[in-house]
């Protein structure tokens, strides 16, 4: 096993090559730390990409910038050996190579941090960081924990990183987390690193960590490549930006020179306008309430502690916050898939804390599940069965235990007409359509209960931005039709637009609940990093109570 | 149910709290063990830890192939085709006989472990080439050699019960064995029970301490991050399934040369579910080898005490007794819960899928 | 009706019923081939009169004599003179395909919501055991003769499906409420079972009269009537069962395709998640299934009782395993299990024309099952053997989701 040595691979110091040239946007420089020329890859019935051509200069911050399925990750999958291109060829420093496996990148100097993690859960962070190239002791017969102790703690002076070697990567924050990726790439001796939508996951607190990192990396001669279809992220990070689109490169532009609403159109390749109206609306009764509900976890952690929330009929209560700050456990207990700890949860007038899910779904709860393809529908059941789920014993589409399958029938193919899924093809399965059409078909199902209240959890996650905006204006229309909404989000700009109210959700409790006009992002970032809003401490939390 | 619940939070807190501080559970172990040695007679001491055999070493097999992903409920099948191989060898090579200057015994132990292995590796092709379900083929590999022992025995001995062969005898250490209190019985026992106690350290240490182990660990945990790193899940997975044979194979090789002697072929054959108690007592152990070779001596101690009630002549009916050893895994299993699998366990892994 | 008929053989065609068969009969034949190996090489170590020599060694068996006493001595040898279709060793097969239907589809069940019941052996000893004590005790206070018949056998069976089911409710609340493995705890269940069968035999129930582990028998008149025509006296079988057999089989199929209740079930198997949050309450589901389950079991012990020996004996088949192949075969599809039952059955049965006419030992007969199980288990195996034969494969559509996930921008979402 070849040994790795962290730290001294690289000869270039800090002061090698912190200097941007420009120049070599226009290809003419010779200094390129990676040169993909001419990348062709097709998947069964699609060209992933095509001809693209990407040029990294050592040193700098490249992003790829592109909207989901524009084919950045395909691209650096095409770099990482993860696939191998139709045609094309991939330069590192100047030499051509070919790689088979993600071993021979990790050879060649090429380290990739994954937009999902691949951190093993119950290792710590040292053994992560020298999985697969753990150094040994006694010929072999050993792990050599003293030195990847060492070697760790070394890389973190270094990048000047705090992360503790001995904490299990499960017990640690995301954002330690993406540093543990990143030690694992330089432990390996990477020179260029690969980012994927690392900004995903962060507060944007975080994400000036983040940057911070990144200057400290190319300040010391590694190369940043980082996939984002953030604008902001591109113009702000990088010294240089190439774009993808359908799969081809649009071209290479310096963030300095190019102003971002041009940046935009080139990504999209048409003006986008992305602002749903929300008037405000008179707002009636109260639907749902919760009162000092608190919810463990399946590991029997507290993640929900003391939420008091009222939702009205006609108006839509927005909670915001980074992903596992307790919003799932939450909802799982407003709609009946998890019992709470404590507290009870009124609905529509009866204390529903301890009824079953199906008396939540008789009684007018429509609810979007965040994952639809574990929870929201049957992936190998047609959209027949799965127009159904939920309703399978409601006097609609049953009677004496039957299921009245020609009227199932009829419906599956009215939610599919109204909804536009497409392909319109009810006995599909669910699988075989893509993510926004499951999803406007679950929309449908949901909203064709006719209900009450509706309860949305990252209603447009992973929806391609037409049916986005649909799926936004339907929620609109129930809100005016005086359905109570309760929706989550980790999009700022999608719960900043659409609701009424806002609650800021941090490690199961609610730090702010406001006007969602009468606070900027940055703000809301800060809150949503658990920072409690200043010189309002008089004025209580609890959405349940500031009205 | 609370009851249950609340015994089951103890059990949960009292084995985390052993694996964080291995020095002091080492030293309460050593001192429960020397109570309990005390407290019994030796006769069902030797007869426990000979019943252990079978149990402990497949369940350190089965703690390999699951951490590295792939659930090996086959390993009853693997005992009965290494504890049934092992007696044929040795009793066609000459019982009590030498073969090339080593005893026909160590032959018979040589081909019970290969002939194991073997099933072993055509479980794991099965499962790594052609995706199988994990459950099913193991439940396949399980009725094959349920049906293929008793099948061959009726070919070779015209019963499904083979002939007899001489056992193994005590190997005494000397001076050793002269250690007041454990020195009878850890230094003065058969061959295969010596095994045992060096698989369990060596798969401890293989597990905890070598390059190896932590790949088997990533493996069934996030096999995706191990690919990434530039393992090959596969081999890894292959590796560790064919080590479970090799662990279950000295299982039930020992214990058909050591213990019994014949192989029983009617019925569940005379493996009669050890492998299934050895799928429960990793469980129990939460996947610790060590914690495996204990908890293998629970169901082992209740075996021998059955024989002894039995030789002791109680009113309490004879079939009754012997399922105890199946009902106090049902206790077990309750009181477990669900024990946290490894993440990717049963799940097939395919390099280069995204 | 005409567009609905329609609908459903675009299911059909479209859906991975025809898959499925093609690759049953593959493990199947498969299978076929591999035990037909085994019985030639395992000859060589047999001792024999007569055999063929190669090699220097006698192989003692024919493979083809084997499996031509397997699948035709089953039918009775209907290719030789003489032959009737009442004969002894059809009436086995069909007895024995009866029995397995039950077993089947007491697996299959469990299997559809999920739950790998390998309890059925010890529900179907359970339940037969209730079943004999019920008929035995109640024939006491009962007319004879056709009333006696009218209430005895419904009761019994019922008797049987009860215990079963409370047999195979445990391992379903053990696994719903204390999260234990149902593989393990049935396999346990299973020894225990017979623990506790025997030992309430000898406690209470054994046949003063006779030295042999068994009941007392039931009155005649308590067995299932076989009738005019069929299969008559002593051949243990009867058509009114397997007609019993059949409807319950159209029944769970029903069930499953028709009903709120089967809809759950098989929500619940295919996707726990989607099940909750459809409204199905997964723990009771959970007892539920795995008590249809062993009521099923229980039914088959109910009928191994009171139509082949008319009483029951410590020493039960391994119907409950076999009808772990039988599902696992059947793909779990109720209808598919009458197929697979029918094989089975053969084997059984065509196990005993071995054994009288080979020398062959009887437990081949385990083996090929073992054998069938691990070839359906691994339906890439024939897929992989099909693409590279077969070139053609236009019954399979081309794999649009694997070539989106590609392009997906590796599934991500943008939080």
């Amino acid at each position: 096993m070849s040994e790795p040595e962290p730290g001294t691979t690289d000869g270039t110091g800090p002061t090698a090559a912190v200097e941007t040239n420009t120049a070599a946007l226009d290809g003419t420089n010779s200094d390129l730390a990676v040169h993909l020329d001419g990348i062709t890859k097709r998947f069964p019935g699609v060209v992933a990409n095509d001809d693209v051509d990407l040029r990294v200069e050592r040193g700098t911050v490249h992003a790829l910038l592109g909207e989901n399925g524009a084919g950045k990750t395909t691209l650096m999958n095409v770099l990482y050996g993860l696939y191998r291109p139709d045609e094309g060829r991939v330069v590192i420093d100047g030499e051509e190579r070919t790689f088979d496996s993600p071993r021979d990148a990790i050879d060649a100097g090429i380290g990739m941090i994954h937009q999902h993690f691949m951190l093993v859960d119950p290792m710590t962070v040292a053994e992560n960081i020298a999985l697969g190239n753990e150094p040994t002791k006694w010929f072999g017969m050993a792990v050599d924990r003293d030195r990847i102790d060492r070697e760790v703690r070394d890389l973190c002076d270094r990048y000047g990183f705090e992360v503790d070697p001995d904490a299990t990567v499960e017990n640690v924050s995301v954002g330690v987390q993406q540093r543990v990726e990143i030690l694992k790439a330089l432990f390996r001796g990477a020179d260029v690193l690969i980012l994927d939508e690392p900004t995903a996951v962060l507060t944007p607190q975080e994400v000036e960590g983040l940057y911070d990192v990144l200057e400290e990396l190319t300040a010391q001669g590694k190369t940043i490549i980082f996939i984002t279809h953030k604008l902001e992220e591109a113009t702000h990070a990088a010294d240089a930006i190439t774009v993808l689109r359908d799969g081809e490169s649009v071209g290479t532009v310096d963030p300095d020179r190019t102003d971002r609403e041009a940046l935009a159109e080139r990504m999209v390749g048409r003006e986008v306008i992305l602002e749903a109206d929300s008037d405000p609306v008179e707002t009636g009764d109260t639907v749902l309430s919760t009162r000092d509900v608190t919810v463990e976890d399946d590991r029997g952690v507290e993640v929900v502690s003391g939420i008091d929330l009222d939702v009205r009929a006609g108006e839509i209560l927005g909670i915001a916050g980074v992903d596992g700050n307790g919003q799932a456990e939450l909802i799982e207990a407003i709609t009946g898939l998890r019992l709470p700890d404590e507290g009870r949860i009124n609905y529509a007038g009866d204390d529903i804390t301890t009824w079953s899910r199906r008396r939540r779904i008789e009684n007018g709860m429509a609810y979007i599940p965040e994952d639809r393809q574990e929870r929201g529908l049957v992936m190998p059941f047609d959209l027949v069965e799965n127009g159904v789920l939920g309703s399978q014993r409601s006097g609609r589409f049953a009677s004496g235990g039957r299921i009245d399958w020609p009227g199932v029938r009829d419906h599956a193919e009215e939610i599919i007409e109204t909804y536009d899924v497409r392909p319109p093809d009810a006995n599909a399965d669910a699988r075989s359509f893509s993510g926004g059409n499951q999803q406007k078909f679950i929309v449908g199902r949901e909203f064709e209960r006719d209900p009450s209240l509706v309860v949305a959890t990252h209603p447009t996650r992973g929806v391609d931005i037409g049916s986005t905006e649909f799926i936004h204006d339907r929620l609109l229309e129930l809100r005016r039709e005086g359905v109570a909404v309760l929706l989550v989000s980790s999009k700022l700009d999608e719960i900043r637009s659409l609701s009424d109210r806002l609650a800021v959700m941090y490690e199961g409790e609610f730090i702010d609940v406001t006007d969602p006009d009468a606070v900027t992002e940055e703000e809301l970032g800060l809150r949503m990093a658990g920072q409690r809003p200043d010189g309002e401490a008089d004025r209580h939390p609890n959405p349940g109570e500031s009205r | 149910m609370t009851e249950v619940t609340t015994m089951r939070n103890s059990l949960h807190r009292a084995r985390a709290a052993l694996e964080q501080r291995p020095l002091a559970a080492a030293v309460g172990g050593v001192a429960a063990v020397l109570v309990v040695l005390w407290a019994t007679p030796a006769s069902w001491q030797t007869s426990t830890l000979r019943f252990a055999v079978p149990i402990a070493l497949a369940a350190i097999g089965g703690i390999f192939a699951e951490k590295s992903g792939v659930i090996n409920i086959g390993i009853e099948g693997l005992l009965i085709v290494s504890a049934f191989s092992a007696i044929v060898v040795v009793d066609w090579l000459g019982d009590g006989g030498a073969t090339a200057g080593v005893p026909n015994l160590w032959w018979g132990m040589l081909i019970g472990v290969l002939v194991s292995v073997l099933f072993a590796l055509l479980f794991a092709i099965v499962c790594l080439e052609f995706e199988a379900d994990q459950i099913i083929a193991g439940l396949a590999v399980w009725l094959i050699s349920l049906g293929l022992a008793p099948f061959a025995s009726r070919i070779l001995f015209d019963s499904p019960n083979t002939a007899n062969i001489t056992r193994f005898e005590n190997v005494t250490v000397p001076v050793l064995s002269e250690l007041p209190v454990v020195g009878y019985l850890l230094f003065d026992t058969e061959p295969q029970v010596y095994i045992m106690l060096a698989g369990a350290v060596a798969g401890w240490y293989l597990l905890s301490r070598t390059t190896f182990g932590r790949w088997v660990v990533a493996s069934g945990e996030n096999p995706k991050a191990l690919d990434t790193a530039g393992v090959d899940v596969r081999k890894v997975r292959y590796a560790a399934v064919l080590l479970s044979g090799v662990f279950a194979g000295l299982g039930g090789a020992g214990f058909g040369l050591g213990t019994l002697g014949t192989f029983a072929g009617t019925g569940d054959t005379v493996i009669n579910g050890r492998g299934f108690i050895a799928i429960a007592t990793y469980l129990l152990a939460n996947y610790h080898p060590i914690g495996a070779l204990l908890g293998s001596f629970l169901f082992a101690g209740l075996n021998s005490m059955q024989s002894g009630l039995q030789a002791a002549g109680y009113a309490i009916p004879t079939e009754l007794i012997r399922t105890i050893p199946h009902m106090s895994v049902i206790v077990v299993l309750v009181l477990v819960g669900r024990t946290r699998l490894p993440d990717a366990a049963g799940d097939h892994y395919e390099s280069g899928e995204d | 009706m005409r567009d609905r008929l329609e609908s459903l053989a675009e299911r059909l065609a479209r859906s991975s019923v025809v898959d499925r068969l093609v690759i049953s009969l593959a493990a199947l034949v498969t299978a076929v081939l591999i035990g037909g190996v085994l019985v030639f090489v395992s000859g060589a170590f047999a001792s024999c009169r007569t055999g063929l020599e190669l090699g220097g060694a006698t192989f003692c068996y024919n493979p083809m004599q084997v499996y031509y006493e397997l699948f035709l001595g089953a039918l009775g040898h209907p290719l030789e003179g003489g032959w009737t279709l009442t004969n002894y060793s059809l009436a086995t097969t069909l007895q024995q395909t009866t029995l397995l239907i039950f077993t089947g589809l007491s697996v299959a069940v469990a299997f559809r919501a999920g739950l790998l019941n390998i309890g059925t052996q010890g529900q179907l000893v359970v339940g037969g055991l209730a079943t004999a004590v019920t008929v035995v005790y109640a024939a006491a206070v009962v007319p004879t003769g056709f009333i006696g018949a009218l209430v005895l056998i419904p009761l019994g069976v019922l008797a049987g499906a009860l215990a079963g089911g409370v047999y195979g409710a445990i391992p379903g609340a053990l696994k719903a409420y204390a999260d234990a493995n149902e593989v393990i705890t049935t396999i346990m269940l299973n020894i225990i079972a017979v623990g506790i069968t025997s030992t309430l035999l000898s406690w209470q129930f054994q046949d003063p009269n006779s030295p042999n582990p068994q009941t007392a028998p039931v009155p005649e008149y308590a067995e299932i009537p076989t009738i005019p025509g069929g299969f008559g006296g002593g051949m243990d079988f009867s058509l009114l069962a397997l007609a019993f057999a059949v409807a319950l089989m159209i029944g769970i199929a029903w069930l499953f395709a028709r009903t709120s209740f089967g809809y759950e079930l098989r929500t619940s198997g295919i996707q726990p998640g989607a099940a909750a949050y459809g409204g199905v309450n997964e723990k009771r589901m959970t007892v539920a299934s795995m008590t249809l389950s062993g009521a099923l079991g229980g039914i088959g012990g109910a009928f191994w009782v009171l139509m082949v020996h008319g009483r029951w004996l410590e020493n039960v088949p391994s119907l409950g395993f076999d009808g772990i192949a039988v599902s696992v075969l059947a793909g779990n599809s109720p209808i598919g299990v009458g197929a697979a039952a029918f094989l089975f059955g053969i084997f059984d049965s065509g196990g005993n024309s071995i054994k009288t006419a080979t020398d062959v030992p009887p437990e081949l007969v385990g083996i090929l099952t073992g054998f069938i199980i691990l070839f359906v288990a691994m339906p890439e195996f024939f897929r992989l053997l099909g693409r590279r034969y077969i070139t053609v494969d236009a019954a399979r559509p081309a794999r649009a989701d694997g070539g989106d996930a590609g392009v997906d921008d590796g599934g991500d979402d943008d939080a």
